[in-house]
């Protein structure tokens, strides 16, 4: 999740109220304090609302919610004469842009770390790491009227910004960081989009660079923005959240022209957009009774507007898409601490799962038992679920760009997770007696097969398979009331001939034996281990298809 | 026979031998206190069981060697001869003047010259005066000669002597009988043969140290976790419940698309979410209730909203992963039971590709619940929030604003801790979307909630650490407290 960090005093002067209320009042927006210190905070914000992605956009929520300013934020955007033309050849690569002009502007440094900081979020979220909508920022007093949005050959070079030589686009894709990171966005069209002025400079390479005659520093008056996009309406949206933000940090913001080969288009685009108000929605949801004009004012708290039966919703809004989420504005600035607590009774009793209630019953006796209960990782890793017993790996589930090699396999027994156990214990009293009742997992072809077993483990100078085989018998009889019989076979965890197959009416749910030295080696354990594994699943059916009915 | 008591038992053991035995030498054979032993022996003495008499011991201190035998030793070893000078140089006067006079009343010595006199040797025994003196520095036994020469050193203040009395007991030949009397009377411990013989009856078990430490034992004993569960469960059960229970591997349609979250958010991206190598759903395709949430992305469908104007794709849903919150079983069941009043919950594990830290783990529990029902709105989210928790021993909650795709609204769920001295995050909470309860048939509101468990647990087992909860540590495992104290 998306973070800011906002200086403490700034925000206070901005929202122009004391540090101590807004610290207090900031989770009732939404956000939620990392970190607080004497002179900033730091807040993470959700993605659905990428309008808080600066201070001067988290301020616009505080002054509504604390009363300060509520209703609409008010935008001017005046006529502008920029125009910029957009290459048709573009359609297939990067066909939207979406810009702005702010003029008058005195950027402090904190102004330009907050925008970098709003913009890098837009990136990632909105933009979907650029594949969407990504941002050009520029000075503009530096650029030469009109601007072109054009189609370009791999060949086509200029100086990307942090570099210190003109360099081609292929290049740039195949050397710079930026050209790794997202020049698969528009790879393999072989026309590339860059944005070009009327003397020649290159402003930017969208997605992948901005050039280097545009940078943003504190002398900078006018900011001229870009934002371009595969999806029109993310682009407008985007921009609409870097205009407000230039709008509050003191910007004049003025139009530009944007001159497609068929139609022209004007943005940015800030009026704010309407929705019905549906009351009764309003009502299911919080369950309060409001009057005409408790909505008015609980929705002008959330910066939003009432007016006859239309809600005006601010133009950077992207969250709001059915009257549920108006619904929700108006609880938020009717107050969530406010809210009255009702217990709903149940009509009925409640009923536990059958097949929970019998692990819970396995369980239950082996401890009683009195065997040690553990709980391991179902994810694991190559060399303690195969490697320490050289085995087959057929069968054996692995995800995907696990972030650690601890968890890259699903284990398809609990032998391993049991003898890492023990390995871990070394130091700990024998005799150790433990088990675990856990899940399972192995490819069946193209499916998978997932279920329960019960594995047992007992480590001690003496353990031996003729007491792993009495657990297994009192288990079997006593809790499970099954008739079963141990045949000699073959496993890849047990010695030979200290190994059995367990049979329960004919079929094989389970193994029993003495573990073969050769994995006690590879797991550094060194005392004997004898124990079983059971399929529980397989119990569960074969008792519930026998009558066990009363 | 009278019965002995413990003390007088031990005694008389002690004394079993026959010798003659001091109380300090008593006190150390039978292993009790002197005092205990001298109460013992009074006792023992009344009965007749002992008797006692008193020892006189000598003891003698040596000061200092006769002068007549260091002065024979001198001239011995210097050749036989020696000048008054010579001597003078090695003795004082005093020894001087004492030496010679005892050495030439027994003739030991003769002094030769006028002005520059020397002694010499003359060759008479003295060496039974040298072994007289031996024996009494020893404390040896003394002969007649020895007892006349101790008189002699003792007036010279060489030796002092020194007399003090101590009292011995011995057993009687009483105490023997009583003592092998007891022996047959004391029972060991019980047998089958004895209880089923009767030969107990009129013996008495022998005492034992009822103080002494006994060996340890380590009953078999739950995972802690699952205790907690268990824990969790009745208390759901007891707020009319009914558990689910469902599979680890899920397909993304049921862990994200039903739960509107659309096929490009973060949240879906390999980083976050355990997908599992090339297995997928085939059961999933663009029809029933998968068509329905396909239009609800695409377009709102007839939910009343605007969805996520994208194309939904069919082969994103099929992927299989594993699940990622539980909200993917409580809305299976909404599925399942379709439009009417429930309540169900999971606990369960949930998986997220995460790197392990002090506060983050790829597997976790989750304790999901949903209500489905007519009128339910925010308050009934908090007032069952609030008596869930007080029932797991957190005594206040408020909920504050935060966001899930598929609630709306989304409240993050703050508990007040007293052991962490102030408000903590438990989990996310809110009421389910139309866009979620609608494709699956429901249009009751649907509160929901899904906090994780071990938050709860670290505060109950004053960890700081989540991987302590799962690190499997027998020696904490056998050792914890059961009851172990306070909230959570």
């Amino acid at each position: 999740m998306p973070v800011v960090k906002a200086d403490l005093e700034r925000l206070a002067r901005i929202v122009g109220a004391e540090k101590r209320e807004i610290v207090e009042r900031i989770p009732y927006v939404g956000l939620d304090i990392e970190e607080l210190t004497e002179s900033y905070i730091r807040v993470e914000y959700s993605p659905n609302r990428p309008d808080f992605g600066s201070d001067v956009g988290i301020a616009r929520a505080l002054k509504g919610i604390m009363g300060i300013e509520k209703g609409l934020p008010k935008y001017r955007v005046e006529k502008g004469n920029l125009k910029v033309e957009v290459d048709p050849k573009l359609h297939e690569v990067r066909p939207y842009i979406a810009c702005v002009l702010a003029e008058s502007l005195s950027l402090g440094e904190e102004d330009i770390r907050q925008l970098i900081s709003l913009q890098e979020d837009l990136h990632q979220g909105l933009g979907r790491k650029r594949a969407r909508a990504a941002i050009g920022l520029h000075d503009f007093s530096r650029l030469a009227q009109p601007i072109y949005y054009r189609a370009a050959e791999p060949d086509y070079s200029f100086q990307p910004l942090g570099y210190e030589r003109k360099m081609s686009i292929s290049e740039i894709i195949e050397k710079t960081e930026q050209g790794k990171l997202y020049g698969n966005l528009i790879k393999g069209k072989n026309t590339f989009p860059v944005l070009e002025d009327s003397a020649g400079n290159t402003l930017s390479m969208p997605p992948v660079i901005n050039g280097s005659v545009t940078k943003l520093t504190v002398e900078t008056k006018e900011v001229f923005v870009d934002v371009t996009s595969t999806d029109k309406k993310t682009g407008e949206q985007v921009l609409n959240i870097i205009a407000t933000t230039l709008h509050d940090m003191g910007g004049r913001l003025k139009s530009v022209k944007i001159v497609y080969s068929n139609s022209t288009e004007v943005t940015p685009r800030l009026k704010p957009f309407t929705a019905n108000l549906e009351k009764n929605v309003v009502e299911r949801l919080t369950g309060l009774k409001l009057s005409k004009r408790d909505l008015a004012e609980y929705l002008s708290r959330s910066r939003l507007e009432l007016r006859g039966n239309r809600v005006y919703i601010p133009c950077y809004r992207v969250d709001i898409m059915h009257p549920v989420d108006i619904a929700e504005e108006v609880a938020l600035g009717y107050g969530i601490e406010k809210f009255d607590a009702i217990y709903p009774p149940p009509n009925s009793p409640g009923e536990r799962n059958k097949f929970e209630s019998f692990l819970e019953s396995v369980s239950n006796f082996m401890a009683m038992s009195g065997l040690l209960e553990v709980m391991e990782y179902e994810l694991t890793d190559e060399k303690s679920l195969i490697g320490n017993f050289s085995r087959e790996d057929s069968g054996i589930i692995r995800v995907m760009n696990p972030k650690s090699i601890e968890h890259s396999l699903l284990r398809d027994s609990l032998i391993p997770s049991l003898l890492s156990v023990l390995s871990r214990n070394l130091k700990e009293e024998y005799p150790q007696r433990i088990y675990e009742v856990g899940r399972v997992f192995s490819r069946k072809g193209n499916t998978f097969d997932e279920h329960w077993n019960l594995c047992m483990m007992l480590s001690h100078s003496k353990a031996s398979y003729s007491e792993a085989k009495s657990y297994l018998a009192s288990f079997l009889n006593t809790c499970i009331g099954i008739k079963t019989s141990t045949e000699p076979s073959s496993h890849w965890a047990f010695s030979e001939g200290r190994t059995a197959s367990i049979l329960v009416s004919e079929r094989e749910t389970g193994v029993i034996g003495e573990v073969k030295p050769e994995a006690l080696e590879c797991f550094g354990i060194y005392t004997p281990v004898s124990g079983f594994e059971i399929n529980l699943t397989m119990l569960y059916n074969m008792l519930n298809n026998s009558s066990h009915s009363i | 026979m009278a019965t002995l008591h413990p003390l007088e038992r031990k005694v008389l053991e002690s004394l079993s031998n026959r010798e003659w035995k001091d109380v300090r030498s008593l006190s150390i054979s039978s292993g009790l206190k002197e005092d205990q032993v001298r109460r013992a022996v009074e006792w023992l003495l009344q009965k007749g069981f002992v008797e006692k008499h008193e020892v006189k011991h000598t003891q003698m201190q040596i000061k200092d060697k006769p002068a007549e035998l260091k002065l024979v030793e001198i001239l011995k070893s210097s050749g036989g001869t020696l000048s008054l000078e010579q001597l003078r140089s090695v003795l004082s006067q005093e020894e001087l003047s004492a030496g010679m006079g005892k050495a030439r009343a027994n003739k030991w010595i003769e002094v030769k010259g006028d002005g520059e006199a020397s002694v010499r040797l003359t060759g008479t025994d003295y060496s039974i005066y040298f072994s007289s003196f031996e024996r009494i520095s020893a404390g040896k036994e003394l002969s007649a000669f020895d007892l006349k020469y101790l008189e002699d050193l003792s007036r010279r203040g060489l030796v002092q002597i020194k007399e003090h009395r101590s009292i011995e007991y011995r057993i009687t030949e009483h105490g023997l009988a009583a003592l092998s009397s007891q022996h047959e009377e004391y029972l060991e411990g019980l047998t089958a043969e004895l209880l089923a013989s009767g030969a107990w009856k009129g013996k008495r078990l022998r005492p034992i140290d009822v103080k002494a430490d006994a060996p340890r034992f380590y009953p078999g004993r739950r995972h802690p976790v699952r205790e907690f569960i268990s824990e969790v469960r009745d208390v759901y059960i007891s707020m009319g419940f009914t558990e689910l229970h469902g599979g680890s591997i899920q397909p993304a349609f049921w862990n994200f698309d039903a739960l509107f979250i659309p096929q490009d958010h973060p949240a879906r991206e390999m980083q976050d979410t355990f997908y599992l190598e090339d297995l997928q759903d085939e059961a999933i395709r663009r029809e029933g209730v998968y068509e329905r949430v396909a239009l609800t992305h695409e377009n709102g469908w007839v939910t009343g909203g605007t969805g996520w104007g994208y194309r939904w794709d069919v082969n994103q849903a099929k992927k299989l992963l594993l699940r990622t919150h539980n909200t993917v079983l409580t809305v299976k069941a909404l599925h399942e039971y379709g439009n009417r009043e429930l309540r169900v919950f999971a606990i369960s594990k949930v998986y997220r590709n995460e790197s392990l830290d002090y506060k983050h783990l790829a597997e976790f529990h989750q304790m999901d619940g949903i209500i489905a029902g007519k009128n339910l709105n925010i308050k009934h989210l908090v007032g069952f929030l609030k008596e869930f928790y007080r029932k797991l021993g957190i005594k206040d909650v408020k909920l504050w604003p935060t966001y899930f795709p598929y609630t709306e609204p989304s409240l993050q769920i703050m508990g007040y801790s007293e052991k962490a001295g102030g408000w903590i995050e438990l989990g996310g909470s809110g009421i389910f979307r139309p866009e979620v309860t609608i494709p699956l048939g429901v249009d009751l509101p649907v509160l929901a909630w899904g906090p994780a468990i071990e938050r709860l647990m670290l505060l109950r087992y004053n960890l700081n650490d989540i991987r302590e909860l799962y690190s499997n540590d027998i020696g904490w495992l056998r050792r914890r407290r059961q009851f172990a104290s306070g909230e959570g």
